[in-house]
């Protein structure tokens, strides 16, 4: 394949989350992460010739890529905002590898962050802000509860048409919460959590129940990509970026395909191909987690289990970083809270402290490939990862 | 393509009708009314009566809501609804017990009145 291989992560970096977002800029968070991601990598900030940037919280959009470029001082051959919902993180990391291995960059940097102020999302002007036109005129007029309500409507179908139960949901955030213990850097991290306490928070949109939902935060990571061949010697063991995969089949919910199946198949697909593995081979996953629904909708399209067991798979399987296969080791967005964009780069970051053996106390015996999913909107665009170690 | 589609969509509910762009090239109906067929993206569609019959495809009960209009309606059902026309559009489910709701529930349309607007919502088929 043209690809698998010939880039690689060289560098991460991740900033501690914040839950509150007072005094904080979105650009001085990027900066930060960017020097510490140009650091672990190895390289000046003169080396990086690439700048792939997932959108702003609170500043303008526009020229958004050049409003960064300016600020760091980084003047890049190629540079470009990736707006994928949450696949944006995933999204700039293959656009990185794209460009290096068409040999227009050698060091791409892939910055994500935001910060959250507690109105976003929440009131009528927030859930406008992230609605299409189509959107606002035939759907808000029924009182969508924006993603919650998404979701929920893919969390009842998949009860439904599989007896899936809110245990079975409950457990992956409770397995997810046993890794977050060993993560200092998770929001939530404090105590373990049981299926029972998931299931007596309140219930938002049924049958989502608080301590389903992300918690948004502020924050930022950076990753870089590097051409392989121009990164002899890194400092890092090297992580290898063998296999990636797109796709979208929507934007709102109720015009998707179905609820059921999604186009985490079609990109999960792409992205074994390319690597020449099979579910099978993988030794950990990262998968976005805006939700426990999410996560086990990604094991079923994926194919880590057949469609319609996913239920039964996560109450069967261990899904923490000591089990059968580790999920989100970090925590998940679960437990270390949504910082904005970032939210989706923390599963690549994670996947590399993996495979670098890294992870410390909560390191994953073998640890050779990893899956990493991003998914943005509601179950729309999908950005997939295969990774491999040294 | 149809001129002022989107006026010409609430005009019809304000009356209490519900109608659908429908494709004669495709032979397909589509939601949500927009200028060209989503399937051949050709101009040349039609208005079309819709049924009023469908069923559940899913549904979420909100119980919690940050609009003022449902301050008052909390807790209320929202729902995807599959038109027998093919088309699915969002909607609430109305006058239906907590226990009936249930994905697949053959609905038929009713009207609710919200902020001055006729908006087309669903009700539970008599004797399911």
């Amino acid at each position: 394949m043209l690809l698998s291989g010939r880039a690689s992560i060289t560098g991460i970096s991740e900033l501690p989350p914040q839950k509150d977002g007072r005094g904080l800029r979105t650009l001085d968070l990027l900066a930060q992460a960017a020097r510490l991601a140009i650091q672990d990598a190895g390289l000046r900030k003169s080396d990086i010739d690439g700048l792939l940037v997932a959108p702003p919280s609170e500043d303008t959009a526009f020229m958004w890529p050049a409003q960064v470029a300016e600020y760091l001082q980084i003047f890049p051959a190629s540079l470009n905002m990736v707006e994928l919902g949450g696949a944006s993180a995933v999204g700039c990391v293959n656009r990185a590898a794209l460009l290096v291995a068409a040999g227009i960059c050698r060091y791409c940097l892939c910055l994500s962050g935001g910060v959250w102020g507690t109105g976003v999302f929440n009131d009528r002007a927030g859930k406008s802000a992230v609605m299409s036109g189509a959107e606002l005129e035939y759907e808000l007029p029924y009182g969508p509860m924006g993603f919650n309500s998404g979701y929920a409507l893919a969390a009842r179908r998949h009860m439904h048409e599989y007896g899936t139960t809110p245990e079975q949901l409950a457990k992956i955030a409770v397995d997810q919460r046993r890794s977050a213990l060993f993560n200092p850097l998770a929001l939530f991290n404090q105590s373990a959590l049981t299926i029972e306490e998931v299931l007596a928070s309140p219930v938002i949109v049924d049958p989502i129940h608080l301590l389903e939902i992300v918690r948004p935060c502020s924050g930022a990571a950076a990753v870089v990509v590097s051409r392989t061949e121009a990164a002899p010697d890194t400092p890092q063991p090297r992580v290898a970026i063998l296999g990636m995969g797109e796709a979208c089949t929507h934007n709102s919910i109720v015009y998707a395909p179905g609820l059921t199946a999604t186009p985490i198949a079609l990109s999960a697909q792409k992205a074994f191909a390319m690597a020449d593995v099979k579910p099978g081979d993988i030794d950990l996953v990262s998968l976005y987690d805006c939700y426990t629904i999410t996560v086990l909708l990604t094991l079923e399209d994926a194919g880590f289990c057949p469609r319609g067991e996913g239920g039964h798979f996560v109450e069967s399987t261990d899904l923490s970083f000591r089990g059968a296969l580790p999920c989100n080791t970090h925590g998940g967005q679960l437990s270390c809270g949504q910082a904005s964009y970032a939210g989706g780069m923390s599963h690549v970051i994670e996947a590399v402290r993996q495979l670098r053996g890294q992870a410390g106390e909560r390191q994953v015996e073998g640890h050779r490939l990893a899956f990493v999913n991003g998914n943005g909107g509601v179950l729309s665009t999908q950005s997939s990862l295969v990774l491999g170690g040294d | 393509m149809p001129e002022n589609y989107s006026d010409f969509f609430k005009e019809k509910c304000s009356q209490g009708e519900l109608w659908l762009p429908y494709c004669p090239h495709c032979q397909k109906a589509f939601f949500y009314p927009r200028g060209h067929c989503p399937f051949c993206l050709e101009e040349g569609w039609q208005w079309m009566p819709a049924s009023g019959r469908g069923k559940v495809y899913s549904y979420t009960i909100v119980r919690v809501s940050a609009l003022d209009e449902f301050k008052e309606a909390t807790p209320y059902v929202y729902a995807l609804i599959d038109l027998e026309e093919g088309v699915r559009l969002a909607s609430n489910v109305v006058n239906c017990p907590e226990e009936l709701l249930q994905p697949d529930l053959p609905v038929k349309l009713t009207w609710v009145e919200r902020e001055g607007r006729r908006l087309p919502v669903f009700t539970p088929v008599e004797g399911n």
